[in-house]
């Protein structure tokens, strides 16, 4: 289970498609994927990832197929994610979102805390954001 | 039979795009590889002028340590970078219209304050077509076995 705090958001993300708005819409996704993750919604999950995703995670490149699978199968350790800042940069049907967040792990007793620096890219197709491409590496202290 | 020739060959030019930069997604393809090799000969030669080109004024990487580079971070780090040899391989190409997502792996070797050092990274970056030229906007670089 993963429990994420961040500020509240519009829960409807898909409704525009104007470039003003694009980013408040790429802003909504993020805590979307978020929340579905936390309840390992791989439906609402496969609504938002391109099925060409690229995702990059602890230096394994990693396909939408295996995401979604290692979502499912995922076992249950208290997760604490706290999102951070997150920049996002539009640029017509292309958006970039960089961000940070802090995940602390409970595993045997014992808590983990790592800081973690991404890079999304969403694109405007059909009619809809998705995600194309996603990473992530650890903020070295 | 000369004006029906004419016509005919005037019906095929006018089928001819105006502007054709990329006649298939190969080609946009091969330009965007040939473009991510540029990356690894500027850090060999610590010579950032071609880089310069084809990052975006607003280009953004977050580096192997989590940390935000801007372009002008990443042409400072060029012109002073201590990299001996740059491989990169796996490199693969998704387009999805006027953007591209380039996935791979690079073999950096170099000396950093008198130290040998190897590393074996995976990157992720995201390419643009901009006014018809393909333009680096964004990309993320992770240690491989972290």
């Amino acid at each position: 289970m993963a429990l994420i705090c961040a500020a509240s958001l519009p829960v409807s993300a898909q409704a525009e498609a104007g470039d003003g708005d694009a980013a408040t819409a790429i802003r909504a996704l993020e805590h979307e994927w978020a929340e579905a993750q936390s309840r390992n919604d791989n439906g609402a999950l496969d609504l938002i990832f391109d099925n060409a995703l690229v995702y990059i995670e602890y230096g394994k490149l990693v396909t939408k197929g295996d995401y979604l699978l290692r979502v499912k199968s995922a076992k249950p350790s208290l997760q604490l994610i706290v999102m951070e800042a997150l920049m996002v940069r539009t640029f017509g049907s292309t958006v970039i979102a960089i961000g940070s967040y802090r995940e602390t792990e409970v595993k045997d007793g014992k808590s983990l805390l790592k800081r973690w620096r991404f890079v999304d890219t969403w694109v405007y197709e059909n009619g809809r954001w998705m995600l194309v491409a996603a990473a992530a590496t650890p903020v070295s202290k | 039979m000369r004006t029906l020739t004419l016509i005919v060959l005037l019906a095929f030019a006018r089928t001819a795009p105006a502007y054709a930069p990329e006649s298939s997604d190969s080609d946009a393809e091969a330009k965007i590889l040939a473009m991510e090799r540029v990356w690894g000969q500027a850090y060999l030669s610590k010579d950032p002028k071609a880089l310069e080109r084809i990052l975006d004024n607003t280009f953004v990487n977050v580096n192997s340590d989590g940390r935000l580079q801007t372009k002008a971070d990443v042409l400072v780090e060029v012109r002073t970078s201590t990299v001996l040899q740059f491989l990169t391989e796996s490199m693969a190409v998704h387009l999805h219209g006027n953007t591209a997502i380039v996935t791979g792996i690079f073999l950096i070797k170099g000396v950093e304050r008198g130290k040998p050092f190897a590393q074996r990274e995976r990157f992720v970056g995201t390419w643009l077509r901009k006014n018809g030229q393909w333009v680096s906007i964004a990309g993320l670089v992770t240690r491989i076995g972290q």
